[in-house]
């Protein structure tokens, strides 16, 4: 184990809960294109993520986060490195596994909600409780994120606060391990994404779900286990919280 | 180029299979327009050409004999401009290797100088020498072409009772005989029927015509009255057996090739135009896409300073730019094609020379339709995005609104799979859209259904005219009528196993105004060989009082069974008789009327006369009967069944067989041009929503399903329409195509329909499949991204 110089490896890496990681990440590299127009999105990133835990990933745009998200969730493939989920390697999958690991166990939460416009709210979440192994109701996972009296509705009657914690219900539906929040508040004003934010603090808390939001906004550090700092593809600086402060109080 | 032309440029490429599948349904469109217009333009100015040239008649005229002093009489007539009188006789021949007798109709050529009227056209060799040489003839083009014949081979003529050999001096054609087919027959058969001349004085001589006509043709003078100068000519030609003057509308040959331009201007316009409309639909949705999707493009232009005016003309290039390549592959397409089918026509009709002449015309109107048609497409996609303010544009569209679908409020809707509610709602927010996609691919459907009824039409009529109306083996004609104890005779011939008698006199039907000359058929009250057949189709029996005729012929005079028709006989003694329709038959070609043999015999006032019969041979005994046929001078005419059911399967079959391929490769290209590009825009629109499904952990195959359920619901509607559709545009177009001289009827069969819905279901699987296999190529990781 070889540590990166700028960083506290403890941090990155030190077993917190005496398990076994549900990420180990090693030396992790993406790069993309060739020759002259090679892009480094990625350079080397060591990281153990473990259950429970809530994670923010900080960075400007461009720094990488995004690109760790999308190798963490299985949308894309490390170019170098190590990417283990639960011991197995995520980087050898093919296709039909990348999708059934996605389906099972990975929870996504996008800027944009990316809800389908032509599914009510309880639809839009029973559309993947339909296809996993052992979902909730999609009623108790509206239920969670406080969507109960706006379940039949379109998502173009629900504002955006409501069409985000819709796509967290759909999320959490599955009961996923890890829930990957790609700045699930980058659309929202304040108090909206507060409700948010609370809705993905109490999964986290409740469900014992690994929770990873990537955001550019300092202040949500303040509610995470673990924050990472990313800048030109590397891990510069993880903090761990001695306490994580209520969603309530952040303020920005 | 400017850049925004280079932006038009890319653009295209990258919507490179997208604007080819538009671009193919409009070529479709165009060819097929061009080619029909084309056609009918080459077959009119060739056939005006060839008349003027060669100073075709305009009123003709048989009769049994009229002395030479005639002549004179009918010149004097006002009206008349031109006079040719000849000698045009039918004699049965004897070609060198040919086992059935044929028949030469032998016209005369002028004693003393040119023909005046009805010039030939010398194909090869010469015209007979005439007055110092005998025993030469010139034969049209088409029956030597049929037997091999050159100038300078040899052939015997019975004249008269008389076998004399000939040596062929020439080939020639007539613009009388643009169509060669027997007097009274629909269809050619150059095997047993040909045309012939020789001079004057010889064929008279042989016959005892010597200074007398029983031929004329005769041009009118400038403003005269057609129908004036037909009076006049009967008038004078009633003492001498004249058989009635008729015009050019009334001449066989002509009458053809008339009817086959009509056959082409059915063809010409609903047709294509169908394809046309369906073209301009897709260069919409195409287009509306486009502009969709640059939308913030749309935007930035405006902000950095284009005018409305460039953007909308930018978009407006990327229409036309899809029209031209459509017009370039349909004006050659049309043009290939109108040459192939130019090449088929010198199997009915004999010009000097046929070529294709593009109708540019046509093809102005055609690329003016297409453009506007695309122009009309764009313009309210391209109003739309320029309208906007650039900074609101800039922003994403806001999130479509959607409602729960009709069906689902019936309250079945738990029975519906997230993905099918979808399809579901998709399809009835945009309800014009997904109506003109359904009604597209109903289209579809529905053009392939014509060609293949053209096919089953065909089929039907070689089945109903040869096995159900006609039974005998040959039908053989006496060379003058004559009483009917002739019958026995042909019974007694060898091989012949049953014969039945017919009558067959040229009349003039007239009822009101209309008129129209055919041959009466008198045949036995209910014939087991030549039968009268309704459209049921059912046996009809000839009832002792009374006519019945073709339907067709029935609309044309427009009259129906209990009314009253007037029949005057053109040959023996003038006599006029006036009889009720008693019943409608139904044929295919050309156009009939029969009475029973007995009751015709009894209004003309004449014997127990025959002109022929209807005869069943022994297959064991063929050649027999046959040598039979030739050693009978009587005998003038012998039709064998199987050489005209062989003679249409090669010509209007076979040309119609071409046409069906032709629309059948177009329709085949318009049902994969929608659906594809359907199934292409649904994937472009909805890209967005089908890379989220997949991060969320949809499989390739589930999220293909999502997307191709609209495709599959929508088709499933239009398939029910498609056939209904389908059937009216082959009746729309059959009845368009319905001549007095060629018809065909509807048929359309449980294949067909099965067909049209096999193309459709494949092209929509294979489009499915493309889009589907497209599916892999969405970016997974775009679907996170926030859209500005």
């Amino acid at each position: 184990m070889s540590a990166p110089a700028e960083s506290n490896l403890s941090s990155h890496t030190a077993p917190q809960r005496g398990s076994e990681p549900v990420f180990h990440v090693r030396g992790l590299a993406r790069i993309y294109g060739e020759g002259t127009a090679v892009v480094t999105a990625l350079a080397g990133v060591d990281l153990d993520l473990y259950a429970g835990e809530l994670i923010v990933l900080l960075g400007a745009s461009g720094s990488g986060k995004s690109t760790l998200l999308n190798q963490l969730g299985g949308l894309d493939s490390p170019t170098h490195g190590t990417l283990l989920y639960r011991g197995e390697n995520l980087a050898a999958f093919d296709e039909a596994a990348l999708t059934r690991f996605r389906r099972d166990a990975v929870g996504f939460v996008f800027q944009a909600y990316n809800l389908i416009p032509s599914l009510t709210a309880r639809e839009n979440v029973a559309l993947i409780t339909e296809i996993c192994r052992d979902p909730m109701a999609p009623e108790e996972a509206l239920a969670l994120v406080g969507l109960v009296d706006r379940m039949d509705h379109f998502p173009a009657q629900l504002s955006g606060g409501e069409q985000q914690r819709v796509a967290i219900a759909r999320a959490i539906a599955k009961r996923p391990e890890v829930l990957l929040c790609d700045e699930p508040t980058g659309a929202l004003d304040v108090r909206t994404g507060i409700t948010v934010l609370d809705a993905i603090e109490r999964i986290n808390r409740d469900l014992g779900t690994l929770a990873v939001i990537i955001t550019h906004n300092a202040i949500l550090a303040e509610m995470a286990d673990r924050v990472f700092t990313l800048s030109d593809g590397r891990i510069v600086t993880a903090r761990t919280n001695a306490h994580r402060g209520a969603v309530r109080d952040l303020a920005w | 180029m400017s850049l925004l032309d280079r932006k038009l440029f890319r653009d295209l490429r990258a919507l490179q299979s997208q604007a080819l599948a538009v671009a193919l349904v409009m070529a479709c469109g165009l060819a097929m327009m061009i080619m029909t217009r084309s056609l009918m333009l080459s077959l009119e100015t060739t056939r005006d050409t060839y008349y003027e040239q060669h100073r075709f008649a305009e009123v003709f005229a048989r009769l049994k004999r009229a002395p030479n002093s005639a002549r004179d009489e009918l010149a004097a007539i006002p009206g008349v401009s031109r006079v040719q009188t000849g000698i045009a006789i039918q004699v049965t021949l004897d070609i060198p290797g040919l086992r059935e007798p044929a028949v030469g109709l032998i016209n005369s050529l002028p004693e003393r100088g040119e023909q005046v009227l009805n010039q030939l056209h010398v194909r090869s060799g010469r015209l007979p020498a005439g007055r110092t040489t005998t025993g030469e003839l010139a034969v049209g083009e088409a029956f030597a072409e049929a037997h091999g014949l050159k100038p300078g081979d040899h052939l015997s003529a019975v004249l008269n009772g008389a076998k004399v050999p000939f040596r062929l001096s020439g080939v020639v054609l007539s613009p009388e005989f643009v169509f060669e087919a027997p007097p009274g027959a629909a269809l050619p058969d150059h095997k047993t029927y040909g045309i012939f001349w020789m001079p004057y004085k010889e064929l008279a001589t042989a016959f005892q015509l010597y200074g007398a006509f029983n031929n004329v043709s005769l041009t009118l003078a400038p403003g005269a009255s057609e129908r004036a100068v037909i009076a006049a000519v009967n008038r004078v030609l009633a003492p001498y057996g004249g058989r009635g003057a008729y015009g050019r509308i009334d001449h066989p040959s002509h009458r053809r090739v008339d009817d086959e331009i009509r056959v082409l201007q059915g063809l010409s316009v609903a047709f294509p135009l169908v394809f046309l409309s369906v073209a301009a639909f897709m260069t919409n949705s195409v287009m509306s896409r486009q502009i969709a999707l640059q939308r913030e493009q749309i935007a930035m232009l405006k902000a950095c300073g284009f005018s409305n005016a460039q953007v909308g003309l930018h978009y407006f290039k990327f229409s036309f730019a899809i029209v031209a390549a459509g017009v370039l592959v349909g004006t050659l397409g049309g043009i290939f094609l109108g040459g192939r089918l130019v090449e088929m026509y010198h199997l009915f009709f004999r010009f000097p020379q046929l070529d294709f002449l593009l109708d540019v015309r046509v093809l102005v109107a055609a690329v003016g339709v297409s453009a506007l048609a695309a122009f009309v497409g764009v313009a309210g996609a391209v109003h739309r995005a320029v309208r906007l303010p650039p900074a609101e544009a800039m922003r994403p569209e806001p999130p479509a609104s959607y409602r729960p679908a009709l069906v689902e409020r019936l309250g079945i809707s738990r029975w519906f799979s997230a993905s099918f509610r979808m399809s579901l709602r998709n399809i009835q927010r945009r309800p014009i859209r997904s109506g003109l996609t359904c009604l597209a691919l109903a289209l579809a459907t529905a053009i392939l259904i014509v060609p293949n009824s053209f096919r089953d039409g065909i089929a039907y009529v070689i089945d109903f005219q040869w096995d159900i109306v006609q039974r005998q083996t040959v039908t053989l004609s006496l060379v003058e009528p004559g009483p009917a104890r002739a019958l026995s005779d042909f019974r007694h011939m060898p091989g012949v196993v049953w014969a039945e008698p017919f009558r067959f006199v040229p009349v003039e039907l007239r009822a009101g105004p209309i008129t129209r000359r055919l041959m009466l058929q008198g045949l036995p009250e209910r014939g087991t060989l030549s039968r009268v057949i309704d459209g049921r189709p059912q046996q009809l029996t000839l009832p002792p009082r009374g006519i019945i005729m073709s339907a067709k012929l029935a609309a044309v005079m427009q009259i129906a069974p209990g009314d009253f028709v007037t029949a005057r006989a053109l040959e023996g003694r003038e006599r006029e008789i006036t009889v009720p329709v008693v019943g409608l038959a139904e044929d295919f070609a050309g156009t009939a009327a029969y009475m029973e043999r007995h009751a015709l015999n009894r209004l003309l006032l004449e014997g127990d006369i025959i002109n022929g019969a209807h005869v069943v041979v022994d297959h064991g005994r063929w050649n027999d009967f046959l040598d039979a046929v030739k050693r009978t001078p009587r005998i003038a005419g012998c039709i064998i069944k199987d050489s005209l059911r062989e003679g249409f399967r090669k010509t209007t079959a076979e040309s119609i067989g071409l046409l069906q391929k032709i629309y059948m490769v177009f329709a085949t290209i318009v049902a994969f041009g929608i659906i594809y590009n359907s199934a292409r825009i649904s994937l472009s629109e909805r890209s967005r929503e089908l890379a989220t499904l997949r991060v969320l952990g949809f499989s390739r195959g589930e999220v293909g399903a999502v997307l191709v359920g609209e495709l599959v619901l929508l088709t499933l509607a239009a398939l029910p329409l498609g056939l209904l559709l389908g059937s009216g545009f082959a009746k729309g177009i059959l009845t368009a195509v319905n001549t007095e001289t060629v018809r065909l009827p509807l048929v359309l069969t449980p294949a067909n329909y099965a067909f049209a819905v096999l193309v459709v279901t494949v092209a929509s699987a294979l489009s499915a499949l493309f889009a589907a296999r497209k599916i892999s190529e969405i970016n997974l990781v775009s679907a996170l991204k926030v859209l500005d």
